[in-house]
């Protein structure tokens, strides 16, 4: 009995020896000349409405097949102003820089459907599509269908998505100044001088201030008005302004969209939800360039992520980037 | 023979098991106990909520009192403070710190206890945190 298995084993080791041995010659292989089309998403990070959605989509047939005529996509949310299909087809030369080469007249966007219609020979071109994020797709998702067109009555399609859109808002270069525009909305993300502050003293949630005090480090805070005024010195708070907020300090959280840096740091939706600073305090001093705060409105209706994008010491200003979040 | 190939085998198996425990006794956090008793905080760092330091200027560490002074900037928030204390060789500490400690209760300062390496000496160090004065 053992024999007859210990025969089998050298008789299969034997047969996957010859067969992995056996040698195929190389043939270069054939490219297709069907129409075909490929597509990849350029844009990282989360799609936040107002920015873009970049894809470049690639379609190309055989030489001597024919020719593509046009090259479309379809959203399903139409595009806000700003989108379109590029009419040029981009290379790379050996300097790394991009070089376009037109291949038809400039894309007409009708609803959800942007076009370009081909007018000069071309059997292959990949152009990039920029999908401004409509304000109606917050929240939502959205997909895309790519196609292409060739003389030979070719068509081919390529799906993308669905993406989902986020919930947040975005605000940015935002410019705070002391004595000034010193008083900002969460709900509006907006500052204000004390006189339009007093009008909306409801929706003032932090205080700005630039304070150069010997032997601490106060420099440029955002204080909620209702902190210990220890933390407001010099400050009268219009009539009314008098609301608190959680206000968390960080360091080195780089929002891409906020900073607009080489960093590949994003805040999403997510960290909005799963934000816990319920024991963080009311205030935020010695605030810098780079740095920036989590706050949270009294109410808990908002959270927020305020990214400084620079501090001017003489000019006693601070420029913010804003990402908020509606909870409730 | 195969009798005797078994007890061999048997033999080399304790053989190796003895001298695996002798060797490197480990604690209850699998960390190797050794013969070291020097026992004592070599260096302390406190961050803030944004991993920033808070200190003013260097800790105060009094090996013999077993205290640790430390002045953080004006201003600090003393609810979220991250302790981190550098030790002597093969020593950890007890209890451990895994997250953000609360400090706002100045009069009751925390403390934390140095185990040294052979897990026979312990000594609690105090950590005491003063407030930059506003000016």
């Amino acid at each position: 009995m053992q024999r007859k298995y210990f025969n089998l084993i050298w008789g299969m080791a034997l047969v996957m020896l010859f067969a992995a041995c056996q040698e195929e010659e190389y043939a270069l292989p054939e490219a297709k000349t069907q129409l075909q089309n490929d597509c990849i998403k350029r844009t990282i990070g989360p799609h936040v409405a107002g920015l873009n959605l970049e894809f470049v989509y690639a379609a190309a047939l055989g030489h001597g097949q024919g020719k593509l005529t046009v090259m479309q996509v379809d959203a399903s949310i139409a595009g806000a102003a700003g989108t379109y299909l590029e009419h040029r087809s981009f290379h790379t030369n050996a300097s790394g820089n991009d070089v376009p080469v037109e291949i038809g007249n400039p894309s007409v966007t009708n609803g959800a459907k942007t076009e370009v219609t081909f007018t000069r020979d071309t059997v292959a071109a990949a152009l990039r599509y920029y999908y401004m994020i409509p304000e109606e797709a917050r929240g939502r998702t959205v997909s895309f269908t790519f196609s292409a067109k060739a003389s030979t009555g070719e068509t081919v399609t390529y799906s993308m998505g669905p993406y989902t859109i986020a919930k947040m808002e975005m605000k940015r270069d935002i410019v705070l100044s002391d004595n000034n525009l010193a008083y900002f909305s969460i709900a509006d993300m907006t500052a204000y001088n004390a006189t339009d502050a007093a009008g909306k003293a409801g929706n003032i949630d932090l205080v700005y201030l630039y304070r150069a005090i010997t032997g601490i480090n106060f420099n440029h805070a955002l204080v909620a008005p209702a902190a210990n005024a220890d933390y407001l010195p010099g400050i009268t708070l219009p009539s009314g302004v008098n609301k608190d907020a959680k206000v968390s300090r960080t360091w080195a959280l780089r929002d891409q969209h906020l900073a607009r840096l080489q960093y590949g740091i994003f805040v999403d939706d997510i960290d909005f939800e799963q934000l816990n600073i319920s024991d963080a305090p009311n205030y935020a001093i010695n605030l810098r360039a780079e740095s920036g705060a989590w706050v949270e409105t009294a109410d808990g209706k908002y959270r927020a992520y305020i990214y400084v994008n620079s501090v001017n010491n003489n000019a006693r200003t601070m420029t913010i980037s804003i990402k908020r979040y509606q909870v409730h | 023979m195969k009798i005797l190939f078994k007890i061999s085998l048997a033999l080399l198996f304790l053989t190796f098991a003895n001298i695996s425990c002798d060797d490197y006794p480990i604690d209850e956090d699998g960390l190797l106990i050794t013969e070291r008793s020097e026992c004592y905080v070599s260096n302390f760092e406190l961050l803030g909520s944004d991993y920033q330091t808070v200190r003013t200027k260097a800790a105060v560490i009094d090996t013999l009192a077993q205290t640790i002074n430390v002045e953080v900037f004006w201003g600090t928030d003393l609810k979220k403070l991250w302790p981190q204390f550098s030790l002597v060789t093969d020593a950890k500490l007890d209890p451990k710190i895994t997250s953000f400690v609360d400090f706002s209760d100045l009069s009751n300062p925390k403390s934390w206890t140095v185990i040294a390496g052979n897990r026979v000496v312990k000594k609690t160090y105090t950590v005491y945190i003063t407030v930059q004065p506003k000016p």
